[in-house]
């Protein structure tokens, strides 16, 4: 349990506590360095503000002086295990820094005002959620405070905030907790203002999520360059998904080389097997089955033709190249059917035409609002059929890591998506 | 090694991987603090025994004898490519930190950088920031841009998804590469007792004291601690509530200084 990290990002609309409510958190749980407080404290009186626990997240004077989240921060926290709590922006202007903070999260919490309701971006966070595969495991109805605990009030939110979750197709089983970040209630410690509520707090929602980290079966090695060590050619990359062995007989595409590997080497020692999220090097023999079947094939020509951007998998399972595919995803820029840019797929970075727009959709309703429109404008999401150079892609739904993509234009990242 | 820290590792193996294939002239920066002794120790794991870029110390001069005597060991045990970096004008002229930190810190460091990452037409430059040092770094990319006058566009960073970084683009930026955002502290501690890293003997206490974090000499003040060994300043982080940075006055002359000095390009 001590080792086990849970990344877990806070969404919602501007202005409905989320900042607050991880200040709450780390304050309660006593987790904020004494020097931290001294120097809130003393911002306080320098800006001439009244003490928010938002302030201990808020490292930007920008952020300080317009009170609000600009830019993600993950800090983390050690509770019955350890966290990463990541704070987002709730403004549309910062949904780059929204994906950003999103992308590396496990789990989602929700945090939706109960004097406010639903809003906006609470739609467009759990759209943009759904799209990027986080399960959201918590919904707080902040500020009950300023709806006098009303049972009633909480009920129509969260009845609102379900009628969202099924309009975008989300299933998660989820927890609603009605809660003051600002007073502390059923954060940390249970409210004595709610006795209707006898359901967990944060913290103990937190505590209670089981982290199921997916293991897919499949072999899936990302090749991120290939080194000569010791007058050897080392291939180095990451286990994406499954499990790799000395011995197993496998194939690297797009370069389509088949072999066998004859070692997996770290830096200290050479070991039998790597698994998910392992970074190695491994070695090449010549495969018994290889297309080119030279008997004369030395272990270097066998290996020579790999290179970064090729995923490597078993012979029986092999990767499979694609020059077409369809994703969904979601752009921060306007884009145009015909348009040429690039796209990343792990380490691959291949040259790409937007082939078909299919639909252009509504980040924040989640619905459909044009078929094969000729463009998609920024903020909009989009199910995109692209035309690619060769490169190994896999459905989202399958692989995840092999189903996850960005867009580039001049070498800028400017939208995310996912393969269908 | 612990699951947690093997899971550490390898991240940064990865990144730094990344960072060698996508960069033409990487360099790595070394305090010779625990964190970048740290990344030059992955360094040495990724790339199978040796750091294959140049290795930059910036010497404000001002550094602790046991900083430079610890850096000039370390730098032939490893066969490191060192490249030191002082700016001689700022030091001619005899700035110090009684003058003003901020810009004691951007004169000595952040202007000496600028100077040997022109000289050396640098296109990334690999540090050891950790998000849980301050809340700033807590805002940090992996690849972090910065534009030909090395500022830090905080209020404008790119997209990163997942693991898909975005370099700096454009003649005379550069990329900051951060391989370690995601340790804590502690998990930097731990790591140095698994993998046996030498480390400054200024951490360890003497006589009631030790320093938590190395910098300058006048700028840097030792916390009380009885840590005499790194099993000790393990215990003694589980239990901690004060800040590592706490020492570090420069830090803290005014509001928001960390803000201001990491938008002009310190690290």
């Amino acid at each position: 349990m001590e080792e086990e990290e849970a990344k877990i990002v806070f969404v919602g609309h501007v202005d409905h506590g989320k900042s607050t409510l991880i200040g709450r958190l780390l304050y309660d749980s006593d987790s904020i360095h004494d020097e931290r407080i001294t120097e809130v404290q003393g911002l306080v009186e320098e800006f001439k503000r009244r003490f928010e626990f938002a302030y201990f997240l808020d490292a930007l004077e920008d952020e300080m002086r317009e009170e609000r989240t600009i830019d993600t921060t993950a800090l983390m926290f050690k509770g019955k295990r350890l966290y990463t709590l990541t704070d987002v922006p709730g403004h549309r202007e910062f949904i780059r820094n929204m994906l950003t903070g999103a992308s590396h999260a496990d789990f989602a919490v929700l945090v939706v005002s109960a004097d406010e309701g639903v809003r906006e971006q609470t739609k467009r966070h759990l759209f943009l959620l759904n799209l990027l595969g986080v399960p959201v495991i918590a919904v707080v109805i902040n500020k009950m405070d300023a709806v006098s605990y009303s049972r009633d009030v909480f009920e129509n939110v969260c009845s609102a905030v379900k009628d969202v979750m099924r309009s975008i197709g989300i299933n998660d089983d989820v927890i609603f907790i009605p809660a003051s970040a600002i007073n502390g209630e059923n954060i940390y410690k249970r409210s004595e203002n709610m006795d209707w509520y006898n359901g967990m707090t944060l913290i103990e929602a937190l505590d209670s999520v089981e982290l199921r980290r997916k293991s897919e079966k499949k072999l899936r090695f990302v090749v991120q360059d290939v080194y000569e060590i010791a007058s050897c050619r080392v291939v180095v990359g990451r286990v994406a998904s499954g499990v790799m062995n000395v011995g197993d007989e496998v194939v690297f595409e797009p370069s389509h080389t088949h072999a066998r590997i004859a070692s997996i080497k770290t830096a200290e020692r050479d070991v039998s097997t790597a698994e998910k999220g392992d970074s190695v090097g491994i070695v090449l023999e010549a495969s018994d089955s290889a297309d080119s079947a030279d008997s004369a094939d030395s272990a270097d020509s066998a290996v020579s033709a790999v290179r970064r951007g090729d995923v490597c998998g078993h012979a029986h399972d092999k990767p499979v190249t694609v020059r077409r595919f369809t994703g969904e995803a979601v752009l921060l820029e306007h884009l145009k059917t015909g348009e040429r840019l690039n796209l990343k797929v792990c380490t691959a970075l291949v040259d790409a035409e937007v082939s078909e727009i299919s639909t252009r959709i509504d980040s924040e309703s989640g619905e459909v609002l044009e078929r094969f429109p000729s463009e998609v404008k920024a903020g909009d999401a989009a199910v995109i059929v692209f035309e690619t150079e060769p490169v190994v892609v896999e459905r989202f739904s399958e692989i995840p890591p092999l189903g996850r993509f960005a867009l580039l234009r001049e070498g800028k990242n400017i939208g995310a998506g996912i393969v269908i | 090694m612990s699951s947690r820290l093997r899971s550490l590792e390898n991240r940064s193996i990865y990144i730094l991987r990344e960072a060698y294939a996508e960069f033409d002239r990487p360099a790595v920066l070394w305090s010779t603090g625990k964190d970048s002794t740290t990344v030059l120790h992955l360094c040495r794991k990724a790339f199978f025994g040796e750091v294959p870029f140049p290795v930059i110390h910036i010497d404000t001069g001002r550094k602790f004898r046991e900083m430079y005597e610890f850096r000039d060991r370390l730098a032939r045990e490893w066969n490191l490519n060192m490249i030191i970096a002082r700016n001689e004008d700022a030091l001619n002229s005899g700035i110090g930190p009684e003058k003003g930190k901020l810009a004691c810190c951007t004169a000595l460091k952040t202007q000496a950088l600028l100077k040997c990452i022109s000289e050396h037409d640098f296109d990334a430059l690999i540090l050891a920031i950790r998000r849980d040092e301050h809340g700033v770094r807590a805002k940090e990319r992996v690849y972090s841009p910065r534009d030909r006058n090395f500022r830090w566009d905080y209020r404008d960073q790119p997209l990163e998804v997942w693991d898909y970084f975005q370099r700096a683009t454009g003649e005379g930026t550069h990329t900051r590469v951060h391989p370690i955002l995601h340790w804590r502290e502690l998990d930097v501690w731990e790591f140095i007792k698994n993998e046996q890293i030498p480390v400054n003997p200024l951490y360890f206490a003497r006589n009631g004291k030790r320093y938590r974090s190395l910098g300058c000499e006048p700028c840097t003040s030792p916390i009380e601690s009885n840590a005499a060994t790194i099993d000790e300043i393990i215990e003694e982080l589980k239990r901690t509530k004060t800040a590592e940075r706490a020492g570090r006055a420069q830090d803290k002359e005014k509001a928001f200084m960390m803000m201001k000095l990491r938008a002009l390009g310190y690290m």
